[in-house]
């Protein structure tokens, strides 16, 4: 098929095969370190929902608790088969992370958890100050500790944009 | 016809109408690409400060932030992969991978392209067959919207992008997560445990900043050191055969769009991923495989959710039923100007409704001109470092989810869900069905549940209403073949990859 000029690249090998076909899904090899307790998880979550479902007003096929029930039931069977296809893939390799350093690298706890500072002090000190704080500290940490003059001017100027357009006009309350 | 005809030149013989729809377009591009600042949240501040402007002024402005700002939410899709809004959650799941293709510049350029193609499609409809859609889509029964969502989770396997059993499994989380609240027929509180902000439910936008915008955000500061693609913009706007590849796509998807708009209750969101999942069954030889860039899903989820918009209009225009959020806000507009929204409106006054074709028409050339405009700038902020741009996507993340209902609480359930979709994310559970599950749950409750107490609670009449009902026999229908479609009897028959 003719690929039009500059769309796509059609029938072209060498990009087609560089790109992994997502249209047709292939099982990994080895699960990933603590895929097994994902699939736990999942399972508690769908039989607490059935749980706390129970209490609900039921009886006819109208009542509120059969969706409830119905989507609980789903989670905890498709967390027994995922659990099932889990067991039977190989186990990590050995050179694998551990469990918490796959899930929560150095970089994204840092971030995590001035995401969760900034969010309770924004109640306490305001958004203005408690973003330009999140911001500075976010890219001076991303950058390494390099270029402070350079956060500090983009954080305060990236601010004073979002304020501009956001506060005065859109005139959307602020946090 | 001639006095129609006057009607609809009305906004072109007013210079401030004309402004006012090109301003209200360009804000609509920038407000729809901040996720959680949307469109109807625009038309709602709009409005109250066009309260003692005169009605046409106030529409125009109102038709051109619809416009621009169902686009907008494509943008940060595609380049950042955060949805502006749930409508442009399927245009992310090809327009993010052609980013890091370098191809962030061709797929906006596209998308602008389709959108206005779309728009004038929604718009013709709008004027050619508003009265006969409007009749149909009041046909709909609750059993019909119930197939009808049902339909929107079949989706699942098209968004879901690996393993089927784990995107089945978000979309049941979603559909639970859903349930939150106070159930809306009867008061009775699910899922609340005494908590009184639970008892208003999970809003699915909080939902989907978080699932798409701060896991976004986290999941890249695992590699915050890797440069993003260099983007080619030299060929941002498609040439002719581009245009001709994809006009069958186009049409269908848009007249997908304008059908699912006219469904009181339905809007962009429902209509673009109808639009991507039939686009994934169809097309034979896409650009790229799905799920890496195919430009077919770009198109076809652009095209319905331009298409809906025309489509809102319909059941607004002529029976004084919103279509979507932000027709039930115009409609409130018309009541406080003294009008009569309702069947007499095009009776009493037809230059309202000749004049909204005219401005939604000046709306979609403004598009054009300013989406392209746009394009090369947008492009630019992939360039931008990581180190740099992700901490102010978690600001305007917070910008979006507190202006929902000014609330902190929500700001703490968006990092909640973004610290799920991180983990999903890292386990290979999609966010897509989710957000799908949260935003069809409560649709799929309430109609299954209306749909069975019409059917006095038996099991058997209910059932029987699939098959003896036409409308309901033809989505049941619809529901089998789209079963049926992901089997690998069908995909070898169709010569599908």
């Amino acid at each position: 098929m003719d690929d039009p000029k500059g769309i796509g690249s059609g029938g072209k090998p060498n990009e087609t095969a560089a790109v992994k076909d997502l249209s047709v899904y292939v099982p990994e090899a080895r699960r990933r370190p603590g895929e097994l307790g994902i699939t736990v998880i999942t399972f508690i979550i769908g039989a607490l929902g059935y749980y706390f479902a129970l209490g609900m007003t039921s009886g006819e096929f109208s009542s509120p608790s059969v969706f409830p029930k119905l989507a609980s039931t789903v989670i905890m069977v498709c967390s027994a088969v995922n659990f099932r296809k889990a067991v039977k893939r190989e186990r990590p390799e050995e050179s694998d992370s551990s469990v918490v350093h796959y899930l929560l690298p150095r970089d994204v706890v840092v971030m995590l958890s001035l995401l969760v500072i900034y969010c309770f002090a924004l109640p306490q000190i305001r958004f203005i100050a408690s973003s330009y704080a999140f911001m500075v500290a976010g890219m001076i940490y991303l950058q390494r500790g390099k270029n402070i003059v350079r956060a500090l001017l983009i954080s305060a100027a990236s601010l004073a944009v979002l304020v501009v357009i956001f506060r005065y006009l859109f005139l959307v309350i602020l946090p | 016809m001639e006095q129609n005809l006057q009607y609809f030149l009305i906004p072109f013989l007013h210079w401030e109408m004309m402004l006012l729809i090109w301003i209200g377009v360009f804000a609509g591009i920038w407000v729809g690409a901040i996720p959680g600042l949307s469109v109807t949240m625009a038309a709602s501040l709009l409005i109250s400060f066009t309260f003692s402007w005169d009605l046409n002024n106030a529409l125009a402005l109102i038709c051109g932030v619809f416009v621009g700002g169902v686009y907008g939410g494509s943008i940060t899709a595609i380049l950042l992969n955060i949805p502006g809004a749930p409508a442009a959650i399927a245009t992310g799941i090809e327009g993010y991978p052609l980013a890091q293709l370098g191809e962030a510049g061709k797929a906006i350029g596209l998308c602008t392209t389709v959108s206005v193609f779309a728009s004038f499609v929604g718009i013709v409809v709008l004027a050619v067959a508003a009265p006969v859609i409007a009749n149909f889509s009041l046909k709909f029964s609750p059993r019909d919207f119930f197939l009808l969502a049902v339909m929107g989770l079949l989706l699942i396997g098209s968004i879901g992008g690996g393993d089927p059993v784990k995107g089945i499994t978000a979309g049941a989380v979603g559909v639970l997560l859903s349930m939150v609240g106070m159930d809306p027929s009867t008061g009775e509180l699910r899922y609340t445990f005494g908590n009184i902000y639970l008892m208003a439910g999970i809003s699915f936008v909080t939902a989907m900043i978080g699932l798409f915008g701060v896991s976004e955000a986290l999941t890249q500061f695992r590699s915050a050191g890797k440069q993003s693609p260099k983007q080619n913009l030299d060929k941002i706007i498609p040439n002719w055969e581009t245009f001709i590849r994809f006009l069958p796509l186009s049409i269908r998807s848009s007249l997908l769009g304008v059908f699912i708009g006219a469904l009181p209750g339905t809007g962009g969101d429902v209509a673009a991923l109808l639009a991507y999942d039939q686009a994934k069954r169809s097309v034979r030889n896409p650009s790229r495989p799905f799920g890496t860039g195919a430009y077919e899903g770009i198109v076809a989820p652009e095209t319905a959710n331009k298409g809906a918009i025309g489509g809102a209009f319909i059941p607004m225009l002529t029976l004084g039923i919103p279509g979507d959020a932000v027709t039930a806000i115009i409609i409130g507009a018309l009541f406080i100007h003294g009008l009569k929204p309702g069947p007499m409106l095009m009776i009493e006054t037809p230059h309202l409704f000749w004049m909204i074709v005219s401005c939604l028409s000046i709306a979609s050339v403004a598009l054009m001109v300013l989406g392209l405009v746009s394009v090369k700038p947008f492009a630019r902020i992939i360039d931008i470092p990581k180190s740099i741009i992700m901490p102010v996507v978690i600001i305007l993340s917070v910008i979006g989810t507190y202006a929902i209902q000014n609330s902190v609480v929500d700001i703490f359930y968006m990092i909640g869900f973004g610290i799920i979709g991180y983990f999903m994310r890292l386990y290979g559970y999609a966010t897509g069905p989710m957000v799908l599950g949260l935003i069809l749950g409560p649709m799929l409750d309430a109609n299954y549940r209306r749909a069975m107490q019409g059917a006095e609670n038996q099991l058997i009449p209910f059932l029987q209403g699939f098959v003896t009902n036409p409308i309901s026999l033809v989505l049941t229908l619809s529901i089998v073949f789209l079963v049926f479609s992901q089997t690998k009897t069908y995909r070898r028959w169709r010569g599908l990859s």
